[in-house]
């Protein structure tokens, strides 16, 4: 167990003392790997995920920065291409605009242009729920998905933000990890965490069903299950499955429960055009074509900034009665 | 504005490495007679693109990269073909990168100025510099991190004073202490923008009192004095005294790349730069202080001449790359 400042697993951590366990994890494993970011020492980062890390780890390995996305994203550029590991961590995903440059030009297309690993892992707490509106609210996957050469992690639980944290620190490539703020104090794992790395590219059925499934990642995963567990009542019967990562697309997993239940829905917090689930949607007819029994079905956010008063946010990000509303159309159509 | 720093007249050489004079006046030498190849190269359509030449440049590039050890940071732009001459970087594979050659340092994955070569310490920056700025100062921070004494050397434009990520990487090596060396190319002109439109400070060595850090401006034609700054600059670097920044001051002496007639720049600035030939004014040094004679010099000229000859010939001969590779290497395994 881990001493001087650095977390404990209480056995029932949550997501994001999970994704805390894993830096620490990994931190302790290896030296080269670092976190930097704005107020991720002294104040334990903006929503304590690095509380204790300064005491445990020194200034060296956790580096607090003056406010330049673009200069210490770059930073961690230049430092994995010389070897270290860096850990960067955006205070929200609505910042890393600043930062796209160095993520874009400079990380994305390194490795393909030179060879050169570029092991970069960055974190950004993004998504909305949480009355914090247009600027603190947004689901940034999209901006990156259609760049060759980055990664996007997308946790729904404490056991995969862990292992699959854990997995992208030890990836060569950059990754965009987004933690889900809406489930940082709101899912708990049932026992103490492996702490064993999930394989990157993996989705996973997490619930089994037979006339509809749900596609869908990061926090509209325990969503959907509480859907699903509701709609079961009245006969319907969906699987679920988390993508996990969107980048790369286990297309296998998706596409053999399409073939099985013959119907789709892909739900995703993003704002609904040309959001992820349209890549979802269209692998899905590509693959899945002749066993579908109805048109692949897309639920998500409006295609408005997000609004921070509660009728307002409530109105334009996907609501449980109508994601079930969708699902029981699409099942028994 | 700061004053500029010169070498005195008298004695320039006393007290000098005199194999290293004689090498920094071959690899500028090499430098001016590889690039006036590639524009003739350019003119006849050998290459693909435009081509960016560092004409008056030479002093800078070969002077600053002179004043570091093998194994420091090189983050070079386009005006620095010296520095990666001075690195080992073969001529021909500088053309093979102009033309889109299997045998250049990316494969021909990507091209023009983008020859960069980390096996020679050398970032290959993408077209957004100074993006090359924020990476630099993480192979700096990486040095720092592992308590090595290695230092990193960025390399920019004046138009690249402007942008975010120049301000943010400065503020950043000031802060953080980072053994980093900033080297401004003020050229007077940034594509057809002139100085008076990039800055309200008349110079730029001044902007370093803004981050804590020295700034010194030296002619930049003198390749004495942009070596001893820079070598002053290493020093406190290497010694854990952080960054500083050098501004040399030089004329653009061609267009923004060759394809660009630049009319914009007024005669009379070109004909009172043309006499400030910083290959000729070293040459004049050496010749002075007696460590070459005519016929050296000459040879020296001649062997120039013949290898970038040579280089265009075997550029040319080489092969272009295979199509089916193309979607390899995107990612890092």
């Amino acid at each position: 167990m881990p001493t001087n400042g650095g977390p404990t697993d209480s056995g029932q951590a949550t997501y994001l003392e999970a994704i805390g366990l894993a830096l620490d994890n990994e931190m302790d494993r290896d030296p080269d790997v670092f976190i930097i970011g704005e107020d991720v020492g002294q104040f334990g980062g903006a929503f304590k995920v690095t509380k204790g890390f300064l005491d445990k780890y020194g200034p060296r390995r956790v580096v607090d920065t003056p406010i330049a996305e673009t200069g210490f994203t770059g930073l961690a550029a230049g430092a994995a291409l010389v070897g270290l590991r860096p850990v960067v961590e955006f205070q929200f995903a609505d910042f890393i605009s600043c930062a796209f440059d160095p993520i874009i030009n400079v990380m994305a297309r390194h490795h393909w242009r030179t060879g050169d690993p570029m092991p970069v892992t960055m974190r950004a707490p993004f998504g909305a729920r949480l009355r914090a509106g247009p600027t603190h609210s947004q689901s940034v996957e999209s901006y990156f998905a259609h760049v060759p050469g980055l990664k996007i992690v997308m946790p729904a639980t404490p056991e995969d933000a862990a292992g699959l944290l854990i997995s992208s620190i030890r990836d060569n490539n950059p990754v965009l990890y987004l933690e889900n703020k809406y489930l940082y104090r709101r899912l708990r794992a049932s026992a103490p965490l492996t702490l064993e790395p999930i394989p990157l590219g993996l989705a996973k059925v997490v619930r089994e069903g037979s006339q509809v499934s749900l596609i869908t990642y990061s926090a509209c995963v325990s969503q959907a299950l509480e859907i699903a567990e509701e709609l079961d009542k009245d006969g319907i019967s969906v699987e679920v499955v988390d993508v996990r990562t969107l980048v790369p697309l286990d297309v296998e997993t998706i596409a053999a429960s399409v073939r099985k239940t013959s119907r789709a829905v892909v739900l995703h917090e993003a704002a609904l055009r040309l959001g992820y689930g349209a890549e979802i949607a269209s692998v899905i007819q590509e693959e899945c074509f002749w066993h579908l029994d109805q048109p692949v079905t897309r639920i998500g956010a409006k295609n408005t900034p997000t609004p921070t008063s509660p009728p307002l946010e409530d109105a334009v990000v996907p609501q449980p009665a109508q994601i079930a509303q969708t699902l029981r159309k699409v099942a028994t159509a | 504005m700061a004053a500029t720093r010169s070498r005195r007249k008298a004695n320039a050489l006393t007290g000098r490495d005199h194999a290293l004079m004689r090498r920094i006046f071959e690899t500028m030498v090499l430098t001016r007679a590889v690039e006036d190849r590639m524009v003739a190269m350019y003119k006849g359509g050998d290459l693909l693109g435009s081509l960016y030449t560092g004409h008056w440049h030479e002093a800078i590039s070969v002077g600053a990269a002179a004043a570091l050890r093998p194994d420091d940071y090189l983050a070079p732009i386009h005006r620095d073909l010296g520095a990666h001459l001075w690195r080992g970087l073969p001529p021909w594979q500088v053309m093979a990168s102009f033309m889109g050659k299997a045998t250049s340092p990316t494969g021909g994955r990507d091209g023009t100025l983008h020859y960069g070569r980390l096996d020679l310490g050398i970032y290959n920056l993408p077209s957004h510099i100074p993006a090359n700025f924020p990476v630099a100062i993480g192979m700096a921070f990486a040095a720092q991190y592992r308590g090595q004494d290695r230092v990193a050397l960025a390399f920019c434009g004046d138009g690249s004073t402007s942008r975010a990520d120049w301000h943010e990487s400065l503020n950043i090596a000031g802060v953080l202490k980072l053994p980093c060396i900033f080297v401004i190319e003020n050229n007077q002109f940034a594509y057809s923008t002139p100085l008076r439109l990039q800055t309200a400070t008349g110079d730029f060595a001044s902007k370093a009192s803004a981050y804590g850090m020295p700034g010194t401006r030296v002619d930049g034609t003198d390749v004495l004095a942009m070596h001893d700054v820079v070598s002053d600059a290493v020093a406190l670097a290497r010694a854990g005294e952080g960054p500083s920044l050098v501004e040399g001051v030089t004329m653009r002496m061609h267009g923004h790349a060759e394809h660009d007639s630049a009319d914009y720049v007024p005669r009379e600035m070109l004909e009172e730069w043309a006499k400030k030939d910083p290959v000729q004014l070293f040459e004049n040094v050496l010749l002075e202080a007696g460590l070459v004679d005519e016929d050296a010099v000459k040879q020296i000229r001649e062997d120039a001449r013949q290898q970038a000859i040579a280089a265009r010939r075997k550029a040319l001969a080489d092969p272009m790359p295979d199509p089916s590779t193309v979607e390899a290497g995107v990612y890092a395994d």
